[in-house]
């Protein structure tokens, strides 16, 4: 699925895998994260080999990550306060009244104040996102996952989504890896940029740099209608 | 060559039998490892009990009920002969509820209602990628979610079937006095002629493998669902499957070397 994909992560930035359907971006997330094993090649976090570690040792960098997914991944049996204590009560030797503090710290970062006791279910698309990055950044990741964390959502909440992504990104310092098809995003908020194209990195560089590239694939992605070709132009000039 | 391709594809069955079977016993190893946080597993295990247990006595009780006063019916209608003692229709409920109903009877219904459920909400985890979520924490989501079920079957299960000996008697005996069939004299006698308290023990025993067989392998199919909705039905039905059929066997095993 993928071949020779050497990427770097930037801490303390936006960092965005993009590509077309199938083209081995979500393939690549999972590997990275462990969900995933590579048949060759290595991952490192910070010099620290993660495809030699076993479950056991590996647990201490998974404790060190957040990941917002998709469909958020809320666990349904809980309410917001319960999901966001979640990784406290497991991982954390804070007593009761620190979590619950964390966890409302965490709502207030993502503008969820006074929503504790609600349920996944009774929340909208974006609270639900808002959520899950209040579950991923509990426990002060120093790397972020984000996997398509504007799918389904209506492009003013998607801005609020990357705007929260970014300013936590900043905020915390943390690496961030944003996996995403929405070239708003990527040209608003990407500080790096990774295309992946038939499962090989094809491309990288940053939102400026993508704009004068010559890369077929890549342009054919990005900028794949006429008007979007027009708008290049005029950005370019 | 019909012949060469029939013989490849039944080794490629038994290959794919082989890998499940490997999978599975490789799910009980991540299952059975220490726990993160002992404190929330005993919390997870009193859920469970409520859930798995609790939540079932209801139709334990109801099935018994009726099966030990339908033993108790047809058990009289069959002893039309003057030579068969009356009391044989207490013996007979007793056995009937002791020895298999209340164990296997029991246990087969509770896979539908239990093991159904377990594979279907492990199953939509996995779906909805809150068991990656959890995995991604650091947290062995096999562990977690497994061994309270676990833990929690194996400790409510024969309670279970205890209540459910006693409701199914004591039902038979009710509905054969009320309906004139025995008296209670005759059936009391016939409950304690020839009692072996290793036939409770034997029962007990059964319960356990079954309690095991049902959430373990329940939770298999859940845990390795991929897919949409739509497996996640298909995982539910073959955890049910998967689990009757095991406890059809294991109770055959289970009586030729404990009884026998």
């Amino acid at each position: 699925m993928l071949k020779n994909v050497s990427v770097e992560f930037h801490p303390g930035k936006v960092n965005f895998i993009i590509g077309r359907s199938g083209s081995g971006k979500s393939v690549l997330t999972k590997c990275i994260v462990g969900l995933m094993e590579v048949d060759k090649g290595e991952i490192f976090f910070d010099h620290r080999n993660f495809t030699v570690l076993d479950r056991w040792d590996r647990k201490d960098i998974r404790q060190e990550m957040g990941m917002l997914f998709q469909g958020s991944a809320l666990f349904s049996s809980l309410n917001v306060e319960e999901n966001i204590l979640f990784p406290l009560q497991m991982f954390s030797s804070m007593s009761k009244s620190e979590m619950l503090d964390r966890v409302n710290v965490c709502l207030k970062r993502v503008n969820l104040e006074g929503k504790n006791k609600l349920y996944p279910s009774e929340l909208s698309g974006g609270m639900q996102k808002r959520t899950g990055i209040a579950r991923a950044i509990a426990m002060n990741p120093r790397y972020l996952f984000c996997d398509e964390p504007n799918s389904g959502l209506d492009p003013q909440t998607a801005i609020v989504i990357d705007n929260l992504i970014r300013e936590i990104t900043y905020e915390f310092k943390s690496t961030t890896v944003v996996i995403s098809h929405d070239m708003n995003s990527v040209l608003e908020t990407g500080d790096h940029i990774n295309f992946i194209y038939q499962g090989e990195l094809s491309w990288r560089g940053n939102k400026h740099e993508i704009l004068h590239s010559e890369n077929e694939a890549l342009n054919n992605f990005v900028f794949p209608s006429k008007f979007m070709q027009q708008i290049r132009e005029k950005l370019r000039g | 060559m019909q012949n060469t391709v029939a013989a490849y594809l039944s080794l490629l069955r038994m290959s794919s039998v082989y890998f499940h079977i490997g999978k599975y016993f490789l799910l009980m190893v991540s299952t059975f490892t220490k726990p993160e946080k002992r404190k929330i597993y005993w919390k997870l295990i009193i859920q469970e009990v409520d859930k798995i247990g609790l939540q079932s006595l209801g139709i334990v009780a109801l099935l018994s009920l009726f099966m030990g006063a339908v033993v108790t019916l047809q058990t009289a209608a069959n002893i039309e002969s003057g030579w068969i003692p009356r009391w044989t229709i207490g013996y007979t409920t007793r056995q009937t509820m002791i020895l298999e109903f209340s164990s296997t009877i029991v246990c087969l219904i509770l896979s539908g209602k239990v093991g159904g459920n377990i594979a279907s909400e492990i199953g939509t985890m996995r779906i909805t990628e809150q068991i990656d979520a959890m995995e991604i924490m650091g947290i062995n989501s096999a562990s977690y979610l497994i061994l309270p079920k676990i833990v929690a079957a194996l400790f409510i299960f024969p309670f279970m079937v205890i209540l459910s000996m006693f409701i199914g008697i004591s039902a038979g005996a009710f509905v054969g006095y009320t309906t004139g069939v025995i008296s209670l004299n005759d059936f009391e006698y016939g409950l304690q002629y020839d009692f072996e308290m290793w036939q409770v023990s034997y029962s007990l025993i059964k319960v356990f493998f079954f309690a095991f067989i049902i959430t373990s392998v329940s939770a298999f199919h859940g845990f390795y669902t991929s897919g949409g909705p739509r497996e996640v039905g298909a995982s539910s039905t073959r955890a049910v499957v998967y689990s009757m059929v095991l406890i059809l066997v294991a109770n055959y095993i289970l009586t030729q070397l404990l009884l026998l």
